[in-house]
């Protein structure tokens, strides 16, 4: 256990012109975990993963990527030193083919531009996209766009694997699908963090879950720890009666 | 992948015997080929490969030419024929450097306005090269004619029209299939998700360029020999910019062939099947323009590669 | 001081009627989101309609507003309707500005062809009397021009801000989907935004014929022109469209003045490049961008 958590945030802070997207969160990811991030939309889930990234530079706080501190790093450092990123809206390269997709990920990522082929097809074979690899990405359907997502992502060979909702929109099939799909891949070695909507997904494939709620950190464990949570049920509760109400 | 590279050699052979087996206006022609065919393909680097339309594009062209120009008359006295190859140079580095100068402002802007800035830069830098005394745009610069005494100047030109376009392919192609390419790619399709991918947007940009304007450069040094006088007027000109679009658009876009196809096709239209009709060329452009937008928005090219799937799978794809 | 005000002075009175002659513009990129590269022949159209009227009728070009703005907004409406339309459905929003620069093209070789490229400018009754404010002079074309310009600014505003039909235009730019739920004609109204843009800029054109000289290749400096305005004073509004219209003028007189008459346009465009990079949403913003 004397390894370094692969990413650890402390204290991360986001205001935006006074409002407070993200206030003060701590959180690990250990090597070779997969963690879950879960709130009520608004929860500023998105925004750390803009922080962790370099999309956005955090107000207060420390990010450490494997020990080291990143702060205000850019998308590219971010990037080229492991942390790969599959959005929540699939934003794959409309004009290229699937096989193009993912090669530009393999090209730019971490091990460079030395095996981009055998990267490329080893990400493909393990979403189980090969067969499309010669189609335009434009005009898939949203289960292969968001496996071309992760595939795109993962052919960087990163160290760490952030996931923005991969489920989303998928029918139950194709969740179990990914969820297969993501263990493969941290069997493979990467680590993965995602955001996820489908409570099955996330309780049956964490080993760690962090949950926020307007901003701040309010639970934080195993997925059994979390579901019996008081403070997770009442936000859940609270969310899912404002949402009705309005 | 042999057949294509076949097929260019051809294509340059043919180029390079033109002048021994045909006559003096079938040459020209043929040079107007070269010409355009590097042009554009030199705008496609940035225009076609990362998606940054440059509508002024003409004025690395005139910055090209002019670069020879003041070195003639106020350096070397109007002589110096034999230093040509040096004085292009000079022109694609000057213009190359003037690309790099703007390209930090200018590449901060995304679609339409690079595309409208790029088209101030071309009309402002024009009209200041006419009314700078020292650069006379307005009066025009004298080149020397630099063709040896065995050739003559249209065989000549062409020659090194020929010479530029193998450039100019060979610079293109590697780029295509080069690691920086596909970053230009990832750029044209989406510049965000680029930079999340770790591709380094900034440099690859600028790079994309400075290069296109060294390539612009050096056939707008050559255009001005070509000439021999060169004014504000002859070399900034707003319809360069636009050929050089509507080539690549023509042919394919994104693509090495297509603006070569493109130019083929225009410099055919234009000369021999409009070259009565001098008046109606801007005409006939805009319609081309305008039909190809409305009726093939992925080029000739691009209708020749879907007509080979439908051909391919006996159907129409959905 | 009185040569530094004049120079003021006369740059406000371009600057008003380069607000009028980019408000079209502002308009069809505000609510289409099209730039619209053929604005400029509008511009020169208005100023040959104008010229026509004057010429063969004796019709004074203010007097013949109304008929050169008819005339323009069928025409716009029309082209929006088929080319215009047909490019944004078919391709995107740059095919749209490939074809309007193509659409540019030709119009301006056919007006070379029937209307010959010669200077023309149209020479009315009053047009070397001035009036005196003071120390200082206005041309009286130029107070004519700039007070037809401000009297159809403030009615577009009007229009726009106050009426039933302003209200489709601004539901439609915000929220196309939402407005055509709610029973607009998107299209149509995407047709009358595009007529009505086309009128102004040949209104102003037809001002403009009064107070400079033009020629069929003066379409591409008004094109310019409008993004400039545009970029500087924000999009979409009447307002913006007359604060940047402004700027440009006295940028413009006063640069032609101190600096030389060669230099007006670098100056223009370093404001504009500048104006990109620091507030590229233009000194007024998006009039329509809320809720984009």
């Amino acid at each position: 256990m004397s390894a370094p958590p692969v990413l650890e945030v402390r204290g991360l802070t986001k205001r935006f012109r006074g409002l407070v997207a993200l206030d003060g969160v701590d959180f690990a990811v250990p090597e070779g975990a997969i963690c879950g991030l879960i709130g009520p939309n608004g929860a500023g889930k998105s925004t750390l993963f803009n922080l962790v990234t370099g999309f956005l530079p955090p107000s207060e706080g420390e990010i450490r990527f494997r020990g080291a501190p990143v702060t205000g790093w850019s998308p590219q450092q971010a990037g080229r030193s492991g942390i790969a990123r599959a959005f929540q809206i699939a934003r794959p390269f409309p004009g290229l083919t699937v096989r193009q997709n993912v090669r530009i990920g393999a090209l730019f990522g971490r091990s460079g531009p030395r095996d981009v082929e055998g990267a490329t097809d080893s990400a493909l074979a393990l979403l189980g996209i090969e067969d499309l690899a010669d189609r335009p990405a434009e005009g898939l359907t949203v289960g292969h766009l968001r496996r071309l997502e992760v595939a795109r992502a993962l052919a960087a060979r990163p160290l760490l694997l952030l996931a923005d909702e991969p489920c989303a929109g998928l029918n139950p099939a194709e969740t179990d699908a990914m969820i297969a799909a993501l263990r493969r891949i941290r069997d493979g070695g990467v680590t993965i963090w995602l955001v996820e909507h489908d409570m099955r997904a996330v309780m049956g494939v964490c080993d760690r879950i962090l949950v926020i709620a307007a901003g701040r950190a309010i639970a934080e464990g195993t997925p059994g720890e979390v579901a019996a949570d008081p403070a997770v049920i009442a936000a859940y509760l609270g969310a899912a009666e404002e949402s009705r109400g309005a | 992948m042999t057949i294509r590279i076949a097929a260019v050699l051809l294509l340059f052979a043919a180029l390079a015997a033109a002048p021994a087996f045909v006559p003096p206006f079938e040459v020209r022609v043929l040079s107007l080929f070269c010409f355009w065919g590097a042009l554009s393909l030199a705008w496609s680097i940035l225009g076609g490969f990362a998606g940054y339309w440059s509508f002024g594009h003409t004025v690395f062209i005139g910055v090209g030419a002019f670069v020879p120009g003041l070195i003639v008359a106020r350096l070397l006295d109007g002589g110096g024929a034999e230093l040509m190859p040096l004085m292009v140079l000079a022109g694609g580095l000057v213009s190359a450097a003037f690309a790099a100068v703007i390209a930090w402002p200018l590449l901060r802007l995304r679609g339409i306005y690079f595309a409208i800035a790029m088209l101030g830069v071309a009309q402002v830098t024009g009209e200041l090269s006419a009314a700078i005394e020292w650069i006379g745009g307005g009066i025009g610069l004298s080149l020397p004619d630099a063709a040896p005494a065995a050739l003559a100047p249209e065989a000549f030109y062409h020659y090194v029209f020929v010479g530029l376009l193998a450039l100019t392919v060979g610079v293109a192609a590697w780029v295509r299939g080069a690691r920086f390419g596909q970053g230009l790619l990832a750029i044209r399709e989406d510049e965000d998700t680029a930079r999340m991918l770790a591709v380094p947007t900034e440099g690859y940009k600028i790079a994309a360029l400075v290069l296109s304007a060294f390539l612009t450069g050096l056939l707008g040094a050559t255009y001005g020999f070509s000439l021999g006088y060169i004014t504000t007027d002859s070399v900034f000109r707003t319809d360069f910019s636009l050929n050089m679009i509507v080539h690549a658009l023509l042919g394919g876009i994104g693509t090495v062939a297509g603006p070569l196809l493109g130019a083929a096709v225009m410099v055919v239209l234009t000369q021999v099947v409009l070259g009565e009709m001098l008046n109606l060329h801007l005409f006939a452009t805009g319609a081309l323009v305008v039909a190809m937008v409305l009726l093939a928005p992925q080029g000739l090219l691009g209708l020749w590669r879907r007509r080979a799937r439908r051909g391919a799978d006996g159907r129409p794809r959905p | 001081m009185i040569p530094l005000l004049q120079t003021l002075l006369d740059g406000l009175v371009l600057g008003g009627v380069y607000a009028f002659a980019a408000v079209g513009f502002s308009l069809i990129f505000g609510v289409l989101g099209v730039v619209n590269l053929t604005h400029g022949v509008f511009v020169v159209l208005g100023a040959y309609g104008a010229l026509l009227l004057h010429e063969v009728v004796g019709l004074d070009p203010i007097l013949g507003l109304p008929l050169v703005m008819a005339a323009l907004f069928a025409l716009g409406y029309l082209y929006q309707r088929t080319l215009i339309a047909a490019a944004v459905e078919r391709a995107s929003l740059v095919a749209s500005l490939l074809v309007t620069f193509g659409v540019a093209l030709m119009a301006r070789n056919l007006l070379q062809v029937v209307a010959s490229p010669d200077v023309r400018s149209i020479a009315t009754a009053y047009s070397f009397a001035g009036l005196s404010l003071g120390p200082l002079r206005v041309d009286l074309v130029r107070a004519a021009g700039l007070l037809t310009s401000l009297v159809l600014l403030s009615g577009l505003a009007l229009l726009l801000g106050r009426t039933a039909f302003g209200r489709a235009i601004r539901a439609t730019a915000q929220q196309p989907v939402g407005a055509a739920l709610s029973g607009v004609n998107v299209r149509h109204v995407h047709g009358l935004t595009f007529g009505l843009g086309a009128a102004f800029a040949g209104a102003s054109g037809a001002v403009i014929g009064m107070m400079l000289p033009f020629t069929p290749g003066s379409e591409a400096a008004w094109t310019l022109n409008a993004f400039v305005v545009v970029t500087l004073g924000g999009v979409g509004s009447p307002q913006g469209a007359l604060l940047g219209g402004l700027l440009l003028g006295v940028i413009a007189t006063l640069t032609a003045q101190y600096v030389g008459p060669a230099f007006q346009n670098a100056a223009m465009f370093l404001v504009l490049v500048l104006m990109l990079l620091l507030r590229p949403q233009g000194l007024l913003g998006h009039a329509f961008a809320a809720s984009r």
